[in-house]
């Protein structure tokens, strides 16, 4: 791939440095603000906001203190949550049901899949608060649009944002996202030539059949490359605090919602940063894995 | 006999598209229609879709009790605001990615691009610090730096993509013809970057726009976009179902206008490209 050269190599690197040193400022200073205030007992207010003392692992050492890890509105709860809530609404929600619905739409006239993919992009690109209270208003006890239904055809209503806090925000997570994975596998099953379906159907292949045994692993890369995207996404996600802002109790209170409320409710920035600190080693362990497949499917990038 | 039933299944499967179709539109569709109800409609039961008294009253209510259009045109300003400075710091990177590829050039784009996937509630407690002792809490100034800042690797990232696909050949043809350096940039690649801006520019507001998370905590009532005022709407005195919703509906048109027109760009870039 030559390029024809339009800049000296010289003026090429003077064009990059903002660009380059801004990204940078943004996120190497915070990330080391972040590990220097969580060695720290800083808050937002007080005595400790101005003069925060060094208290070594101490903050580290709470958040992994054994006896305590796993109850409600502690860090391990909180992780273990968000596990299960990446599991169920990345994994089998979005993945799964993006998967059926790309399938579908091979099968379906072109306007009619025009149509579709639309609608299903126009979900997916729109405000997370005004999701968030859509979603709201669609589950609310009193004046939900659910109940609402419910009651119309004669069924009992359900108290769903109180009492099925985790599941809420794993269906809601799923309708959020499962448009990407949509679009990623659609135009990976587009990528296939025609004449293998051709084929498979001259010799009376099902649809399932020919999912199974020539469009499923014809794009298992692009797969693995949302697997790992969605699974980042939903580990990193904020909005379900629109929805539930991590309660009741704490039964949503997945990873984002917990930093947040441990530094900007309680206001310990101390320990608010070793979550932050925590969380962004996972962060990069998944980006590196994520760089590492995309460097090995095509040389240059995540395509 | 064959032709019959793949007919019959070809029917089925449109069916099933439209159903799902509806179904993930339906919270959208809903908030929509809600926005001309009455507050009682609103709540009603069993619900009404579509046989109840329009009415605009809504409208003009969040208007007059919560002054929308300032918070509009905090969102219009805020949006275009770090959109505009983005593209200006990020068109001569992605120019010189393009055209004057290093050795490092696609590590520096990976990096950049990894910086997005960085959880944002880590970096928010420094900026917040930051911004309280510089007084940028809550100013739209604020606002479209951070902004600015965490968009910054998409546009490089985008505008290279689409500066990558513009031909050498096409210069060096104008250069056989005796363009000039200055000719060439002008008549020749302008014309072709164009739409990758433009594509990028678009992209670009509508990921501004619907931001929350930051402007959330950055902003009070002052310079509060739309996202965050919708927000703000929810919690304290209890919900009002069919304001809440004309305040959404009116919030949201811009972005389903805007994204229906650039469906395909728009997927490209919110998707790092794993879609093309």
């Amino acid at each position: 791939m030559k390029r024809f050269s339009l800049l000296s190599p010289r003026a090429g690197a003077a064009f990059i440095t903002p660009a380059g040193l801004l990204v940078g400022a943004f996120v190497i200073v915070p990330f080391f603000w972040v590990i220097y205030v969580s060695f720290t007992n800083r808050t937002l207010l007080g005595r400790t906001a101005l003069n925060p003392e060094f208290v070594g692992l101490a903050n580290y050492l709470e958040l992994f203190s054994p006896h305590r890890f796993l109850d409600p509105g502690q860090f391990g709860f909180s992780l273990v949550l968000t596990i299960q809530f990446v599991l169920f609404s990345a994994l089998l929600g979005q993945a799964a049901l993006g998967m059926a619905l790309a399938w579908l739409l091979q099968q379906v006239p072109k306007p009619v899949k025009a149509m579709t993919e639309t609608v299903v992009i126009g979900a997916w690109i729109l405000p997370e608060v005004v999701i968030g209270f859509a979603w709201f208003a669609f589950l609310d006890y009193d004046g939900g649009t659910l109940n609402g239904m419910l009651d119309a055809v004669g069924l009992p209503r359900g108290d769903w944002l109180l009492d099925y806090p985790f599941w809420v925000i794993v269906v809601f997570n799923t309708w959020r996202g499962t448009a990407f994975s949509m679009m990623l596998f659609n135009s990976a099953f587009a990528s296939i030539p025609p004449s293998y379906f051709q084929a498979a159907d001259v010799a009376g292949a099902s649809s399932w059949q020919k999912f199974r045994d020539i469009g499923l692993p014809l794009i298992r890369g692009h797969v693995v490359t949302d697997l790992i995207l969605i699974t980042m996404w939903t580990f990193n996600v904020f909005t379900p605090f629109l929805l539930t802002k991590g309660g009741p109790g704490n039964q949503t209170e997945v990873l984002s919602i917990y930093t947040y409320r441990v530094a900007f409710r309680d206001f310990d920035f101390g320990k608010g940063a070793a979550v932050g600190v925590v969380v962004m080693l996972i962060n990069l362990a998944f980006a590196l894995f994520y760089l590492w497949v995309a460097r090995k499917r095509t040389p240059g990038g995540a395509a | 006999m064959a032709r019959a039933v793949s007919t019959r299944r070809k029917i089925g499967f449109t069916i099933a598209a439209w159903a799902v179709g509806l179904a993930i539109f339906f919270p959208i569709l809903w908030t929509i229609l809600t926005s001309f109800k009455t507050e009682a409609e609103a709540i009603s039961s069993p619900p009404s879709f579509l046989f109840f008294d329009w009415t605009l009253e809504n409208y003009t209510t969040v208007q007059e009790r919560s002054n929308y259009f300032r918070h509009f045109w905090n969102s219009v300003v805020i949006s275009l605001g770090s959109t505009l400075l983005g593209l200006l710091i990020a068109i001569p990177a992605a120019w010189s990615m393009a055209f004057v590829p290093g050795k490092r050039t696609k590590d520096v784009l990976m990096w950049m691009l990894s910086t997005k996937m960085l959880p944002p509630v880590g970096v928010l407690i420094p900026i917040y610090l930051i911004f309280r002792d510089v007084g940028l809490l809550d100013t739209k100034t604020g606002l479209v730096i951070v902004l600015t800042l965490i968009n910054l690797p998409i546009i490089v990232w985008m505008l290279y993509t689409y500066f990558k696909e513009i031909p050498g050949e096409i210069l060096e043809a104008a250069r056989m013809d005796g363009a000039s350096l200055r000719n060439e940039i002008i008549h020749v690649l302008t014309p072709m970057a164009v739409p990758g801006i433009a594509s990028t520019l678009l992209l670009n507001v509508i990921l501004a726009w619907n931001e929350a998370f930051w402007t959330l905590n950055l902003t009070a009532a002052k310079s509060a976009p739309l996202t965050a005022f919708i927000a703000s709407y929810s919690s304290p005195e209890g919900l009002f179902y069919a304001k809440l919703s004309a305040a959404s509906t009116m919030a949201i048109a811009p972005i389903l206008i805007l994204g229906w027109f650039s469906q395909k760009q728009l997927v490209r870039g919110l998707t790092f490209g794993a879609v093309k």
